[in-house]
């Protein structure tokens, strides 16, 4: 309420003071014009009553009174020794000044808020008169009054006018402010996905959303890896656990054979041994910056990343049959560096095979290509593929499209893959067809080199 | 060993096919110069004429999707490519065609059995042309089958198999 009525004055104020020095202006200059207006017709009565009276001619005088100025009276002074300035100024209302410059520079205005005063000097064959005519001061009495009264109710419309404006512009400029600030609210660790909507015009409200459906990104990607990355973790190190114990447990049941405790032994060996370079490589992983708070960017080569990725497919699920086409991989191996974190890209690209293998009984074509700016992966399978209206919500955390209620999974690999390429500049685009398969088209920008 | 050959193109990513094909069977110690031609119609008015540029007309045929798509043929078969341009024929005429051929040194035209898809109503088809050129013309069979879902997208390229007849 405070910012409103702070913007409301700033909008008011110095609208105020220039409509009120406008006022001023119109007032001075329209006075100004009528009094000249005024003067000059008294000019030119001081001169023909000077005229008449001093001619003679005295049909001239009868048609007269039509042509008189309202409450027009007139003065006729001689100049000569007997003159005395003081006297006359008296009787005719005027300043003496007026008189000294009738006569210095043969006519003299002289003003009052009743009268207008022109005095000129007139040669007649006798001798010099000063001509006085004295009007009312028109303007002043009938219509300066109802000038200033427009005035004023023109600058009170104008006023509530803007002020109606003010209220209006205050109350709908924090709009999306507001509008964000809800939509903020909203958000919280639960629902990472959600996003302020953007609107198309690109202003400062335009960079401020985006910034922030950056910022999300950013949050719920490493929110989302960490999750990834603790079930994974876990579930790793159960496996050789459980083995472990499994064993034992065999072992324990009944008295053995010592061939036998060494057998068990050494199964048990083994998989505490790979229980500890699992741990050691998850200890490897939080010094390097896994944990999401330091993303380390390094220049990655995505054929490289490609085959390790399908290597790392292929021991986990050894029916995979993953072809990687590399028909246009570029001859300059320089165009396929990205700049991006290899764990991130890695994961990423793990689960689109992934998920491309398990909807498509392992069938799965990866292309790569490059061109000057962007590096091309392609993922193809002739899968089960996506209902066309389930397309849209694919990025939808959680949401499986209708048809993939026979294959396990969580609903976040997708997500967590767009927020991976995002972070990468890069794009995605998936295309599907329900029973024919789906296209996944990821774009990342190459490392300019300087060749 | 170098020589030149012209493609016709209608500006499609699917169009680049007949290109990746002639590339793949290229003996490797042949370097070629790749000519994708297009054939326009020039408006008659003057006033078209005097401030006609191939370049920006060029450029508002061409989508970035073709642009990255030949990109990346390019990339792939770096040591094969000489030189590779861009160009419009706007001639009407068979002698027209001809002489661009003469002035090009264009030694081979491959051409797709395909219909080719003029977007532009400006644009007419070269076919005629190259049929009843002096030059050798080597037809290849495309597949015509395209995925709906990947139309106009660079995957085209990736995925689509031509074999030569």
């Amino acid at each position: 309420m405070k910012k409103n009525s702070r913007i409301i004055l700033l909008f008011l104020i110095p609208f105020l003071i220039v409509i009120f020095l406008f006022g001023i202006f119109i007032y001075a200059t329209v006075s100004n014009y009528s009094e000249d207006y005024l003067f000059r017709l008294l000019e030119a009565r001081a001169n023909k009553v000077a005229k008449e009276r001093f001619a003679g001619e005295t049909n001239f005088s009868k048609e007269e009174p039509s042509d008189k100025l309202p409450h027009e009276k007139d003065f006729f002074i001689p100049i000569n020794d007997k003159l005395d300035i003081i006297s006359e100024s008296k009787k005719v209302g005027v300043d003496e000044l007026f008189f000294k410059d009738v006569i210095k520079k043969g006519q003299a205005r002289f003003v009052t808020n009743e009268y207008l005063y022109k005095g000129i000097k007139y040669k007649s064959k006798k001798s010099d008169f000063i001509v006085i005519t004295v009007a009312e001061n028109y303007f002043e009495i009938n219509q300066a009054e109802n000038l200033i009264k427009t005035m004023l109710f023109a600058i009170t419309a104008a006023f509530l006018l803007l002020l109606y404006i003010a209220v209006y512009y205050s109350k709908n400029i924090f709009k999306p402010i507001s509008a964000i600030t809800e939509k903020v609210k909203e958000i919280s660790s639960e629902n990472l996905h959600l996003r302020l909507s953007e609107d198309t015009a690109k202003d400062e409200l335009y960079e401020l959303t985006s910034t922030f459906n950056d910022m999300l990104d950013r949050i719920e990607t490493s929110f989302e890896t960490q999750n990834n990355f603790i079930s994974n973790a876990s579930h790793e190190l159960r496996t050789p656990l459980t083995a472990i114990i499994g064993e034992a447990d065999v072992v324990l049941a009944k008295p053995r054979q010592t061939e036998e405790y060494v057998e068990a032994l050494k199964i048990i060996l083994q998989e505490a041994e790979k229980l500890d370079n699992k741990t050691k490589a998850l200890l490897f992983l939080a010094q390097t910056g896994f944990n999401g708070k330091v993303q380390k960017f390094e220049k990655v080569r995505i054929d490289q990343l490609i085959w390790d990725v399908k290597e790392n497919l292929d021991t986990l699920n050894s029916k995979n049959k993953i072809h990687l086409d590399m028909e246009l991989l570029p001859e300059n191996p320089l165009k396929l560096k990205v700049n991006g974190n290899i764990q991130l890209l890695h994961l990423a690209f793990s689960n689109i095979i992934s998920n491309a293998c398990k909807y498509s009984d392992n069938h799965v074509t990866v292309s790569i290509g490059a061109s000057d700016d962007y590096v091309y992966i392609i993922i193809k399978d002739k899968g089960i593929g996506i209902p066309e209206n389930e397309i849209k919500y694919i990025y939808d955390p959680f949401f499986r499209a209708s048809n993939t209620k026979n294959y396990e999974g969580y609903g976040i690999g997708l997500p967590l893959t767009r927020n991976i390429i995002r972070m990468h500049n890069g794009k995605i685009l998936v295309t599907s067809i329900e029973n024919q398969g789906t296209t996944v088209q990821i774009t990342l920008p190459s490392i300019k080199t300087l060749s | 060993m170098r020589k030149t050959i012209l493609i016709p193109t209608d500006f499609t990513v699917n169009s680049l096919n007949t290109l990746k094909t002639v590339l793949t069977n290229n003996s490797s110690d042949t370097s070629l110069d790749i000519i994708l031609l297009h054939g326009l119609t020039l408006n008659d008015s003057i006033r078209e004429l005097l401030f006609f540029s191939k370049m920006k007309q060029i450029d508002s045929l061409t989508n970035n999707e073709f642009e990255e798509a030949y990109e990346v043929l390019c990339n792939k078969f770096d040591s094969q490519i000489n030189s590779f341009k861009i160009d419009l024929f706007t001639g009407y005429n068979q002698t027209a065609f001809n002489s661009y051929l003469k002035a090009n040194k264009v030694e081979t035209i491959f051409i797709a059995n395909r219909k080719q898809k003029l977007s532009n109503r400006k644009s007419f088809d070269l076919s005629p042309f190259i049929r009843k050129s002096n030059v050798e013309v080597i037809t290849l069979n495309t597949n015509t089958e395209t995925l709906q879902q990947e139309k106009g997208k660079i995957t085209e390229v990736f995925l689509n198999q031509v074999s030569i007849s």
